[in-house]
């Protein structure tokens, strides 16, 4: 009976404290930011504290760009490990939002419906979203880039290291494949810079079925080199598919951030974001007003290697010689705007750096013609989210047409 | 006749310490323990936060008032805790209905996965057909049903073939998991639960109409299922406490053979609670997509299905009990994500830390208190039994003697066995040995 009655007491207690609370509280503020202190957050969908991959390549930038800035860390509120959930993230923009930031940024694609939906209850912060393709006339912007110029250039280094090592075969762990263009571009990319640089290079792709999966990561990895890939690409958030490819002795590029240092014997250069170059602009741009940001910004930002939004990162020890050379002579004809990636035009690069154009049809795996021979390039696709087939040279354990 | 010893029991088989069951602490001690408990735990995540240069004062506090004390939009941030809040609340009380009979239901996240499931399906499906009143009514209904009879079939193979239920429901999870993620990425015409308008697979938001609707006081959203949870907590607290079919739970889950000489009939008890369980956690799952969320999602679980276990149990399955557990641990995890948000060392798996800690605490309290530890100080050494041999006692193994009923067996004050006890652990002795284990 006392334990009854203890507990109805607490019970008791508990509703009066969120009466208290009720109590004190006012309706929502005009301004969230009443102290004039401009202030950032972020919303992640792993930790901040994680020493590789996409969230840390966000939060490494965001600190960059604030470092570059000069603002203090503490101008800075995160919440972290918050999944694809509406609920969770709209809790988490109240949280920040509650907190007095002016801006906030979602890096995972999930986030969309709710920061649209919230974009729209604050009319007084400002919204950017990584992956996203929603976007409103005030306060509401998407962030992406040209992910698939940098793999091109990872493919190359992986394609002269086939060489070397005399395996024809590249493993390719992804996320998923045809069902995002995101993915379908990276592997498309990746396998056309392989081949450029060994034409008879052949990716063999298999898929996570989610953006982040450390065991599947690993296992996949595992599961490939065990078919006989010498060289292990990846489009998932950690380091697993290399640290795999470094036990087994093989060789790999990373995703996300630069991963020689967890597998320094095997990875010779990770396709890499330099997201501080859109934080930078985005958070000067924010600080000197919300009424410009959605005009300098552009509702859908999107650039590539040419802003140096994207790149590859140093490339290690482990690098095919000569694999330099044909990066930079690659990287200098899509910086200067003459060729890109998914064109009628074929490459073809050798150790020197020489490079070798041939007018060719662009035809994806079952044959079918996706740019005519000469044509441009349909960078459109990935921008708009159509591209959904693999290109010829791929290979995949599945049904490729998902 | 010559006096004999038992050297056997003490020789080979007393441990150093053993554990003996503890009756009739009091209640307040009860109390206070728990609280003490609870303090140790912060104690220790405060010293964790002294090493990352955290002020532990100020992150409690900021923790426990959900970070509501300078916060621009408090009354949003309590309707976000109560959104948190009511699925944990509602999943454990059904679990624990299980838990009360030990039907190791672990399935909790498969059945939530299952009640949002339809529920949003039905949403999607009826929204513009049906009276927005009934089509919310008939997706929550529908959805705690489905997940009712995704629990039954557990229980029928249970009551049927004696599977073992901790296995088959645990793996159910999976199962209705990867079915929602199938949902969620298979785009195609008849998947009414996708955005049409995405070019990537995103799940489409439920219709206004299938929205449930949710009151206002003060200006404060309060989500109507908080009245439901409440509701719930004190309809199974009059179940259990004054039904029939509550009786019969609580004496099958003492004993299925009592069960049975009682006249009850078991394995219709089993199907009936097992299925109000899953119905109850399935309810969870479709209020979370008509009251909250308004949209599935591949982590809409918020893993309730497995914080629910660790609830029903350190209520121990009251339901009051775990109003109290599921506020508090809803409080925890959702003040931590706000107080941990102005830390750039800190991220959110503190919360996961510091619970861990709390609930290893508590545990160990919670043992203590039911069970005590008594040390064995009762130990012959060479040195006795010679001083006993001296005395004229013959020191004798009744392990192997133990046909000579004869003789008669004491013990001096320093073995301090009483006669009774020395027979019972006799007795005792011979099962062990029987068995060919030590004690």
């Amino acid at each position: 009976m006392k334990k009854r009655i203890l507990v109805a007491i607490l019970v008791v207690a508990m509703v009066a404290s969120l009466a208290v609370v009720f109590a004190g509280c006012d309706n929502a503020p005009k301004t969230f930011n009443p102290d004039g202190v401009f202030k950032i957050g972020a919303i992640y969908i792993n930790s901040q504290n994680d020493n590789s991959g996409y969230t840390y390549a966000h939060h490494t930038a965001i600190k960059k760009a604030m470092a570059n800035l000069y603002l203090d860390e503490d101008r800075l509120a995160i919440v972290d490990n918050v999944p694809e959930e509406d609920d969770a993230v709209n809790a988490a923009i109240d949280t920040l939002v509650g907190q007095g930031c002016d801006l906030i940024i979602g890096i995972s694609f999930g986030y969309i419906n709710a920061m649209n939906n919230k974009a729209k209850e604050y009319p007084n912060v400002l919204f950017t979203h990584a992956t996203g393709y929603m976007s409103n006339d005030t306060n509401f912007n998407n962030y992406f880039g040209r992910i698939y110029q940098a793999r091109y250039l990872a493919g190359i280094a992986a394609g002269l290291k086939s060489l070397e090592i005399k395996n024809n075969k590249i493993g390719y762990v992804s996320a998923y494949t045809t069902a995002y263009a995101e993915t379908a571009s990276g592997i498309n990319a990746f396998a056309m810079g392989a081949i450029a640089a060994n034409p008879d290079a052949k990716v063999y792709v298999k898929k996570l079925g989610s953006w982040g999966n450390e065991t599947m990561e690993k296992s996949l990895a595992e599961a490939l080199i065990q078919e006989g890939c010498g060289v292990i690409s990846q489009h998932c958030d950690s380091a697993q598919p290399q640290i795999a490819a470094q036990n087994a002795e093989v060789f790999g590029c990373g995703y996300n951030s630069d991963m020689t240092a967890q597998a320094p014997d095997a990875h010779l250069t990770a396709t890499v974001w330099h997201w501080d170059v859109y934080y930078q602009k985005a958070i000067l741009t924010a600080m000197g007003g919300m009424e410009n940001f959605m005009e300098k910004m552009g509702k859908d930002y999107y650039a590539g290697l040419k802003e140096g939004l994207v790149g590859v990162s140093p490339l290690s020890k482990n690098c095919a010689a000569g694999t330099d050379k044909a990066i930079e002579a690659v990287s200098k004809l899509i910086l200067s705007g003459e060729w890109d990636v998914f064109s009628g035009v074929k490459l073809s690069v050798d150790a020197q750096g020489k490079i070798t154009k041939t007018n060719a049809d662009l035809k994806d795996c079952n044959g079918n013609v996706i740019v005519e021979a000469g044509g441009k390039s349909v960078d459109d696709s990935v921008i708009k989210s159509t591209m959904n087939y693999l290109i010829e040279g791929v290979i995949g354990d599945y049904d490729i047409k998902e | 006749m010559t006096k004999q010893v038992d050297y056997s029991l003490k020789h080979r088989s007393e441990p150093l310490f053993r554990v003996s069951k503890r009756n009739g602490l009091e209640k307040w001690k009860i109390a206070l323990l728990y609280v003490g408990a609870i303090l140790v735990a912060l104690t220790f995540g405060a010293i964790l936060l002294l090493c990352l240069k955290v002020n532990p004062f100020k992150f409690y506090l900021d923790t426990f008032t959900l970070g509501l004390i300078g916060n621009a939009i408090p009354l949003k941030i309590i309707s976000n805790f109560i959104n948190s809040f009511v699925p944990l609340l509602i999943t454990s009380l059904g679990l624990s209905l299980a838990f009360k009979m030990k039907f190791w239901n672990i399935g909790g996240e498969g059945q939530f996965i299952i009640g949002a499931l339809v529920a949003a399906s039905i949403g999607i499906g009826l929204g513009d057909k049906v009276n927005g009143f009934f089509l919310v009514i008939l997706m929550c209904l529908l959805g705690g049903a489905s997940a009712g009879i995704y629990g039954l079939i557990t229980a029928v193979f249970k009551v049927k073939f004696g599977t073992n239920e901790t296995l088959l429901t645990l793996m159910f999870n999976y199962i209705a998991l990867y079915l929602l993620i199938f949902f969620g990425q298979t785009k195609a015409g008849w998947n009414i639960l996708l955005d049409p308008n995405s070019d990537r697979p995103m799940f489409v938001q439920i219709p206004e109409a299938a929205k449930m609707w949710s009151f206002s006081v003060g200006g404060l959203t309060i989500n109507t299922t908080l009245i439901i949870g409440i509701a719930i907590v004190v309809l199974l607290f009059f179940y259990y406490k004054k039904t029939k079919q509550g009786y019969e739970i609580a004496v099958v889950g003492d004993s299925h053979n009592t069960a049975k000489y009682a006249g009850m009939n078991v394995s219709k008890i089993i199907l009936r609670t097992v299925f109000l369980s899953a119905f109850i956690v399935g309810l969870a799952g479709a209020f979370k997509v008509a009251s909250s969320s308004f949209r599935l999602s591949e982590a809409i679980t918020d893993d309730v299905g497995w914080t629910g276990i660790v609830v029903a149990w350190l209520a121990q399955l009251n339901p009051f009990g775990i109003l109290l557990v599921s506020f508090l641990l809803a409080v925890l995890q959702f003040g931590i994500t706000s107080s941990s948000a102005s830390y750039s060392n800190l991220d959110a798996n503190f919360a996961d830390l510091l619970q861990g800690i709390i609930l290893f605490v508590v545990l160990a309290v919670h043992f203590l208190i039911n069970y005590k530890i008594v040390v064995n100080k009762t130990k012959i050494n060479a040195k006795k039994m010679a001083e006993l041999k001296a005395k004229g006692f013959e020191i004798i193994d009744l392990t192997i003697s133990k046909n000579d009923k004869k003789s008669e067996i004491v013990s001096d004050e320093s073995t301090a066995l009483e006669n009774s006890e020395v027979s019972e652990k006799t007795e005792a002795l011979k099962i062990t040995d029987a068995e060919g284990g030590n004690e």
